[in-house]
């Protein structure tokens, strides 16, 4: 199989990954932070570990605000429910995903913010200024993408970031896309609010992500319980990262993506991304010139990640993946990829496009095979 | 004639082994002094005087009573208000020298924030009580290739030596394993005469300006082992270690303490105020050798499973495998510095 989903998760993961996690597994897998004996407190070390190989990666000054979570929902859900009150007024833009724009949509319907959605360009990119003229008084929190899991463009997020300190907004980051492989730096820019997940970019299974949270916020925690920390305590404690990460954590997920993350330092961000975007723009090469294919978003190779979005002129994006799949073998996501607001935009609602991701592990010749059964699916046409 | 600015390092520009163009480099450096106690106060004292541009001294602790006989830069009134060292020193330092560039650190030094408190280091100065942090500051040097100068001291005798990666032996090349946390004696259970910390750390003083003037030439090769009681000075030639090639650090280019593979875990224990301290190694102590080593600064009680003994508000109970449970403290650095205070870490 010729798999090109790395933008849902990524397969296979490095074999470190996959060892480590074993070893772990059958090894130190005991319940962390709550007893004293050897293997509890090394479950507890790797965690920690884990906490500051993470808060080193991504520019992070105190590990203890680099929260583990779930995945990129979980934490965009902690922090953007965490976060907001009655009467604030939030500008997200039109490439969410919709573990952003749900969360935001659900606040509003209820009447609890006000939320402005400001439009891209065409070729699927916010402006900064854009951002800057929608800001209202009560203005709380900017959330944006890092990168388009529809189109792959790379957003300005430290333009972004400059405008929300400038005017002493929070500013939130979905960097689902771009962990582990794009530079993120939370202090050079501006976040405030980091959410990333564990299975794409870091190389990580899935269940396991995180939530950089900044020293200006302050966050309502709603998942309660069992933390190990002022266990006398009746309510929920204060203290960061306990606050925030109740009840027996995902430890052999941490593992991995601790060493999935080990594995992107080692590679370097720039090979792991370089590779994947040429592969990107090999494939809108191959194809682009073929006037029966339509090929959405921007092709600059230095606002670009690994992610192209096409339809086949005359057929249904579905289909497309599943003659793939059947005839070619090749594992590729159709439809809206949680998306719509920006399928509306580029005119693919409701059946979307066929997105193609290459991942690390993917070679020239699995882009080539593809570009191949492209045409012959056309040809068909 | 002299540059005008110079004009408070006279007396060291004079001397014939710093001119004005070493001077200048000094005041361009950046030193690290790691640890505040006996020997960090003497030898921030003199790189503060000797004109070392920055400054970063980095401690965990605050002020005692106790201390007073021999860390020199404190005073009573410091232990009036309560300070913590580095921000006693950082105020004593800036007063003395306010050209240079001091920066005071409350923390503990570890593996999760080395890097970033020492990144920009010329040089880092050991004046820390215990082998834990030794170990992590030559792992960081080595790795990073950043001389670092050694010093130790309990009663009457002190060492030191100069680490400069790749030109002499690393501190695990004569030290190769850590010594078994618990088992060895400290200035707070064996005591400390005070000189001898002025005599070593003023050693650690000059032979980081040597190396931050670019003066290796001149710097100490060997290891200085003085007894001040017994009036003894001996340099120990340590120079064939530089030929053994299964240095885990210097050679092998493992990093275990800066990598937390190796060293100590400190845990808070759930509902009981109290941090359990332990090692990463399995290890055992002798708890019938701890007692007596204990014995002048506690009462103890001991069974076959454990030792008990208190200081202050702090009950510590010590388990066969060196791990203790520190009682009347919820702070993890606290832990870790009572466990090296009174046992050895």
């Amino acid at each position: 199989m010729i798999y090109l989903d790395n933008a849902a998760t990524t397969f296979p993961k490095p074999e470190c990954v996959y060892t480590a996690m074993d070893k772990f597994l059958r090894e130190k897998c005991a319940n962390p932070g709550r007893a004293g004996y050897r293997m509890s407190v090394e479950t507890e070390q790797e965690i920690v570990k884990a906490r500051v190989t993470l808060a080193k990666f991504l520019g992070i000054k105190h590990p203890e605000r680099m929260i583990f979570t779930f995945n990129a929902t979980d934490a965009l859900n902690m922090g953007i429910k965490g976060l907001l009150c009655e009467g604030d007024h939030v500008i997200t833009s039109n490439l969410e995903h919709s573990s952003v724009s749900r969360p935001l949509t659900g606040l509003e319907k209820h009447g609890v913010i006000t939320v402005t959605r400001v439009a891209n360009s065409d070729d699927g990119f916010i402006n900064a200024d854009d951002i800057r003229n929608a800001i209202e008084a009560n203005t709380k929190l900017i959330v944006c993408t890092h990168a388009s899991n529809a189109l792959g463009t790379i957003q300005p997020i430290r333009e972004i970031g400059g405008v929300a300190r400038e005017k002493e907004i929070m500013f939130m980051v979905d960097a689902a896309q771009t962990t582990g492989v794009c530079d993120i730096d939370v202090e050079t820019q501006h976040i405030d609010m980091l959410a990333f997940t564990g299975h794409k970019g870091p190389f990580g299974p899935p269940g396991i992500g995180g939530l950089y949270v900044g020293e200006n916020v302050k966050l309502q925690a709603w998942r309660e319980g069992g933390t190990g920390f002022e266990p006398e305590s009746l309510s929920q404690p204060e203290t960061l990262p306990f606050k925030l990460e109740s009840g027996t954590p995902n430890s052999v997920g941490i593992v991995g993506l601790r060493t999935g993350i080990e594995f992107c330092i080692k590679e370097g961000t720039d090979t792991i991304r370089t590779h994947e975007r040429d592969l990107a723009l090999r494939l809108i090469k191959g194809l682009e010139a073929d006037d029966r294919f339509k090929i959405y978003g921007g092709r600059d190779e230095n606002e670009k990640v690994g992610i192209v979005s096409l339809n086949i002129k005359g057929l249904n994006p579905g289909e497309v993946a599943a003659i793939l799949d059947n005839r070619f073998n090749v594992a590729v996501r159709p439809g809206m990829h949680c998306a719509p607001h920006i399928h509306r935009e580029i005119g693919t609602f409701p059946e979307g496009t066929i997105r193609v991701s290459p991942g690390y592990f993917n070679t020239v010749n699995d882009i080539e095979e593809t570009i191949s059964g492209l045409k012959a699916i056309a040809e068909s046409a | 004639m002299m540059d005008q600015s110079l004009e408070r390092y006279s007396r060291q520009i004079l001397s014939q082994h710093i001119g004005e163009e070493c001077q200048k480099v000094l005041m361009d450096s950046n030193a690290v002094v790691v640890g505040c106690g006996a020997l960090g106060t003497v030898s921030s004292n003199y790189l503060t005087r000797a004109g070392i541009g920055q400054i970063r001294i980095i401690d965990r602790d605050f002020i005692e009573e106790s201390n007073l006989q021999r860390q020199i830069l404190f005073d009573e009134n410091d232990i009036a208000e309560g300070l913590p060292k580095a921000i006693a020193a950082q105020r004593k330092l800036r007063k003395i020298n306010n050209n240079a560039n001091i920066e005071g650190v409350v923390t503990d030094v570890n593996y999760a924030n080395i890097e970033e408190l020492s990144k920009d280091a010329d040089i880092i100065i050991d004046g820390t009580d215990n082998f834990e942090t030794r170990f992590l500051i030559n792992d960081f040097c080595v790795k990073n290739n950043i001389p670092w100068i050694y010093g130790a001291c309990i009663g009457s005798r002190g060492l030191t030596m100069n680490i400069v990666p790749s030109k002499t032996p690393c501190l695990r090349c004569v030290f190769e394993t850590m010594p078994q946390m618990g088992t060895f004696p400290t200035c707070d259970t064996a005591g400390v005469i005070g000189p001898i910390a002025g005599i070593i750390g003023s050693i650690q003083a000059i032979e980081a300006i040597k190396i931050l003037a670019g003066k290796y030439e001149s710097a100490n090769k060997t290891l200085i082992e003085i007894d001040v009681w017994d009036t003894k000075v001996k340099q120990i030639d340590i120079s064939e270690l530089m030929d053994l090639n299964d240095c885990p650090t210097c050679k092998l280019h493992t990093y275990k303490f800066l990598e937390a593979e190796d060293g100590v875990m400190v845990t808070l224990l759930c509902g009981k105020n109290a941090v359990q301290v332990m090692s990463r190694n399995i290890s055992s102590i002798d708890l019938v050798q701890l007692s007596k080593r204990l014995a002048s600064i506690s009462d103890i009680s001991s069974n076959e499973f454990m030792l008990k003994f208190k200081v202050k508000d702090n009950e510590f109970t010590v388990f066969p495998d060196g791990r203790a449970i520190i009682t009347g403290t919820n702070d993890l650095n606290t832990a870790k510095s009572l466990y090296s205070k009174y046992l050895g870490m």
